[in-house]
């Protein structure tokens, strides 16, 4: 029995491995991600997901929703850390289950999965904290260098965790990427996990400081050029879980409910029984009774 | 709770920046402007002296509020009572501005027009109630306090804000308009007041945490109000740290103090589990004496706000703030361009208080 056999009972428990345990892990699933294309194919059925913010309790609700891996198939388009209370617990439990069915389950990078905003935004902060120094988070994020950019379910259904670039007009201009990198400032590879659509014709300037906002004729365009029939995306809160956009050519897909602990969204998820058959689950927070009240642990400045 | 790439942040502050800094090149000032540019500028500014004021007075204040919860009625000067005034016109404004109906995905814009009418309105009520000769102090003051609400193209508050409204204090007590014997005031009715202020603009605008760590922040927009809210519970006859996770007990003491107002904010605002969105509070909660609290809190917010790059690249400084580097240990008030005693604040500020004039036990 490989070792990961046992990693995975634990991070189903919403518990973390030991430091040495998740390096290997984390060298395991580079190997798997490096032999992954910029635009990884994939097949339905399968169900697309949107962000999970270290939202554990509620990732298990998405599978008890969804289905369990490998009985259905996953693309997850990126943000899995940051923000919630187990990021830790959540990346690690969607590693083992990418190495134990590599085929069953699709990881993109989302914004967050980076060197600079995990630092501002929580995930940093919860590896030190919970291992006391950073070599975990450093591990971490080679595995984010290697997250593949985007899927392609039946070759019509592109999914990318922010949006569209003004410097990309066909797929072959996101393959020829060198992805294996942390996110840069600016360009395509910066955009495509960091642009918004907005109610307007072609590009604006974005007020994340980061990516493009692109309007309905740019999508239109982008579409007909590469033979498409739907672009998921994820990235932005929506408060009934998903929202169709540009004549229902582009969707959003939320998978954190209740999001910063403070929203009282409703999440949900996408399942693709075909390109043009495709059913949206909702799912809610998990109640706080199901919920484990961790021990109060001892922070440095107040010892 | 829209993520933002960290080093472009820039938007809201620069407007001012320009501003001033036209100002000051028709007047031939000092500069006022921005000093942390990089990572590495930290360094030289927690060796200035705008630094060792500004950590000054936060102790400073910290000491005056110990063991004083808010409701012990304090007489107030009459500089404390103008400030109230002005935060009360601020309150005031706030009613004007209705939030806009249609649904806002970044936060309510109409928090932009509260804004401009803020900045208009403060510079000139400013320059009426604070005379000095000095036209450039009044200009800088009224930064401070203008960027003390959040900013207006990302509509998000943090403990960035937080600290230009505390600058805006340090800042009255360097130019002596307020005195020693108006710190307690400071922290229990101008700070207060100023709480209640900013977290009515978050409800109402749905303002968002700016560069919140999520649930390893120690609260999603404050931070000094921990400080100074467990000071006043150090020596307290009312409760233990572990008791201030417990609801009731967070009903009948949040007037009282501080610390338990912030709790019952976070409680309004957040829903799920206490010990999973406010994981550093519930940790908190198992410290064993308010004391420590205290003492790690303040060290916590040195590390944790102070020295983080992404908050004070916006900080401006220029006369009243200096980024020179702080030769001696002068500490808070005793800028050598402000004619004050050559005893610094702070050291005022740790003497007894032996007068207690203005302060009368309920």
């Amino acid at each position: 029995m490989p070792e990961w056999e046992n990693w995975f009972e634990i991070a189903k428990q919403c518990k973390y491995l030991p430091e040495n345990d998740l390096k290997k892990l984390c060298q395991i699933v580079c190997d798997l991600l490096i032999e992954e294309a910029n635009i990884q194919p994939v097949s339905t059925p399968v169900t697309v997901c949107g962000d999970i913010h270290g939202q554990f309790y509620d990732l298990e609700e998405l599978f008890r929703n969804g289905g369990q891996v490998p009985d259905t198939n996953y693309v997850f388009m990126g943000d899995f850390v940051d923000r919630g209370y187990y990021s830790l617990e959540s990346l690690t439990r969607l590693l083992t289950l990418k190495a134990k069915w590599p085929h069953r389950i699709t990881l993109l990078r989302g914004n967050h999965e980076s060197r600079q905003i995990t630092q501002v935004y929580g995930f940093y902060d919860e590896c030190m904290n919970k291992y006391g120094n950073a070599n975990v988070w450093k591990e971490c994020c080679k595995v984010f260098d290697l997250l593949s950019i985007s899927a392609l379910i039946d070759e019509e259904v592109f999914c990318v965790h922010g949006g569209l670039s003004p410097d990309i007009s066909t797929l072959d201009q996101i393959r020829v990427i060198e992805r294996n990198q942390e996110i840069p400032y600016k360009g395509a590879f910066c955009d495509l996990v960091w642009s918004d659509p907005e109610d307007i014709d072609k590009w604006t300037i974005s007020p994340r400081g980061a990516g493009w906002l692109f309007g309905s004729k740019i999508t239109e365009e982008f579409m007909e050029k590469n033979q498409l029939e739907l672009i998921c995306r994820a990235h932005q809160l929506v408060n009934e879980g998903y929202k169709y956009m540009f004549n229902d050519k582009l969707v959003t897909i939320w998978s954190a409910p209740n999001y910063c602990y403070r929203c009282g969204n409703v999440a949900s998820i996408m399942e693709f029984s075909s390109v043009h058959n495709r059913k949206p689950i909702l799912f809610n927070a998990v109640p706080d009774d199901q919920r484990v009240i961790p021990d109060k642990a001892a922070t440095p400045y107040f010892l | 709770m829209i993520t933002y790439r960290t080093s472009r942040r820039t938007k809201g502050f620069g407007n001012i920046v320009v501003l001033i800094l036209h100002v000051f090149t028709v007047k031939g000032g000092m500069e006022f402007k921005t000093r942390v540019k990089n990572e590495s500028d930290i360094e030289e500014w927690e060796k200035s002296e705008a630094y060792d004021d500004y950590i000054g007075f936060i102790t400073a204040m910290n000491k005056s509020v110990t063991a004083i919860p808010l409701n012990k009625t304090l007489i107030l000067s009459d500089e404390i009572k103008k400030f109230l005034r002005i935060l009360n016109m601020i309150d005031d404004w706030i009613t004007e501005v209705e939030p806009l109906k249609e649904s806002c995905r970044f936060g309510n814009k109409a928090f932009s027009t509260f804004y401009n009418l803020l900045k208009m309105r403060l510079s000139d009520i400013l320059s009426n109630e604070i005379l000095l000769d000095d036209q450039q102090y009044v200009t800088e003051l009224t930064a401070y306090i203008v960027d003390s609400f959040g900013n207006p193209t990302r509509i998000d508050y943090g403990t960035g804000h937080e600290l230009s409204f505390c600058m805006f204090l340090c800042g009255l007590y360097k130019i002596n308009i307020l005195k020693q014997s108006d710190s307690k005031a400071t922290v229990n009715v101008l700070f207060s007041r100023y709480l209640e202020i900013v977290r009515r603009l978050q409800l109402r605008y749905q303002m968002e945490p700016a560069g919140s760590h999520g649930a390893w922040s120690l609260d999603d927009y404050q931070f000094v109000p921990f400080i100074w809210g467990s000071a006043q519970l150090i020596e307290n006859p009312d409760l233990n740290p572990n008791l201030f996770v417990d609801e009731k007990v967070v009903q009948l003491f949040k007037s009282k103090y501080m610390f338990l107002g912030c709790i019952d904010f976070i409680m309004q605002v957040k829903k799920g589990v206490f010990h999973e969105h406010s994981n550093q509070l519930w940790n908190i909660s198992g410290v064993q004496s308010w004391n420590k609290i205290n003492e790690g809190l303040i060290k916590m917010y040195k590390k944790e706000v102070l020295g983080k790059f992404p908050i004070i690249q916006h900080v401006p400084f220029g006369k009243i703030f200096q980024f020179k580097q702080c030769d001696k240990k002068k500490t808070f008030a005793t800028s050598s361009t402000i004619k004050v005693s050559s005893q610094s604040l702070l050291e005022k500020l740790k003497k007894p208080d032996t007068l207690e004039p203005n302060i009368i036990n309920k």
